[in-house]
């Protein structure tokens, strides 16, 4: 147990769970509710891909990366309030204050 | 008698409204666990209490079966996390004790020992 005997992580994983760990914390400045949508978008998206992506496809990790990153940008933003996934549909518009 | 009461009504009435907007704006968030006052430097924490802290922070994740954790479990070997979850509960030790720990040290706490020897040894925590 205590022999740190936890699986050796490859470099291309520490930067997936870098990227993790980025969109936890810019949530982390969202209001609490935004905060909690976003982190169940963004961990369902993470699990999503860590089963469906074969580990050795390393072009499309990076791919998949590079999205990630860019999209990390966008929710670092002040005005970004929150996230939508890409293929079901999360989004919802705020319904205008009178 | 008249004229005193209504100066002590006048008196009072701006002091009770500024206690209350002085609660009011306090800026606690909803999900912040425990409400701690800056703390001072002096009292570090003690190590039963890291131990503590730690503890009740990794029971109270919701895939972890609360009888299982020991100061001693690994989180991926004994507790069956993924690497995700060991994202996250570095995170939520992060936020229960105010500290950024950087990646470079992030991946490799990956039991409850190392977290609590980390915690223990860092000079910021609160």
């Amino acid at each position: 147990m205590g022999a740190s005997g936890g699986p050796r992580l490859s470099g291309m994983q520490k930067q997936v769970l870098s990227l993790y760990r980025g969109f936890l914390r810019a949530a982390r400045s969202k209001s609490a509710e935004d905060r909690l949508k976003i982190e169940s978008i963004v961990s369902a998206e993470f699990r999503r891909n860590s089963k469906q992506v074969d580990r050795k496809n390393f072009l499309y990790v990076e791919y998949l990366l590079r999205l990630g990153k860019k999209q990390l940008n966008q929710l670092k933003s002040p005005d970004t309030i929150g996230l939508s996934s890409l293929d079901i549909s999360v989004s919802e518009t705020k319904s205008p204050k009178p | 008698m008249a004229l005193r009461a209504a100066v002590l009504r006048h008196v009072r009435v701006p002091v009770q409204t500024l206690t209350r907007t002085g609660t009011k704006s306090r800026p606690w968030g909803p999900n912040c666990g425990s409400i701690r006052f800056l703390s001072s430097h002096d009292d570090h924490l003690t190590k039963e209490e890291v131990i503590d802290r730690v503890l009740s922070v990794v029971k109270s994740f919701p895939k972890i079966d609360p009888s299982k954790v020991t100061p001693n479990v690994h989180f991926q070997n004994d507790l069956g996390l993924d690497s995700l979850d060991n994202v996250e509960i570095v995170m939520a030790l992060e936020e229960e004790f105010k500290l950024e720990i950087p990646d470079k040290e992030a991946d490799k706490i990956d039991s409850c020992n190392l977290a609590i020897e980390y915690i223990y040894n860092h000079p910021m925590a609160g």
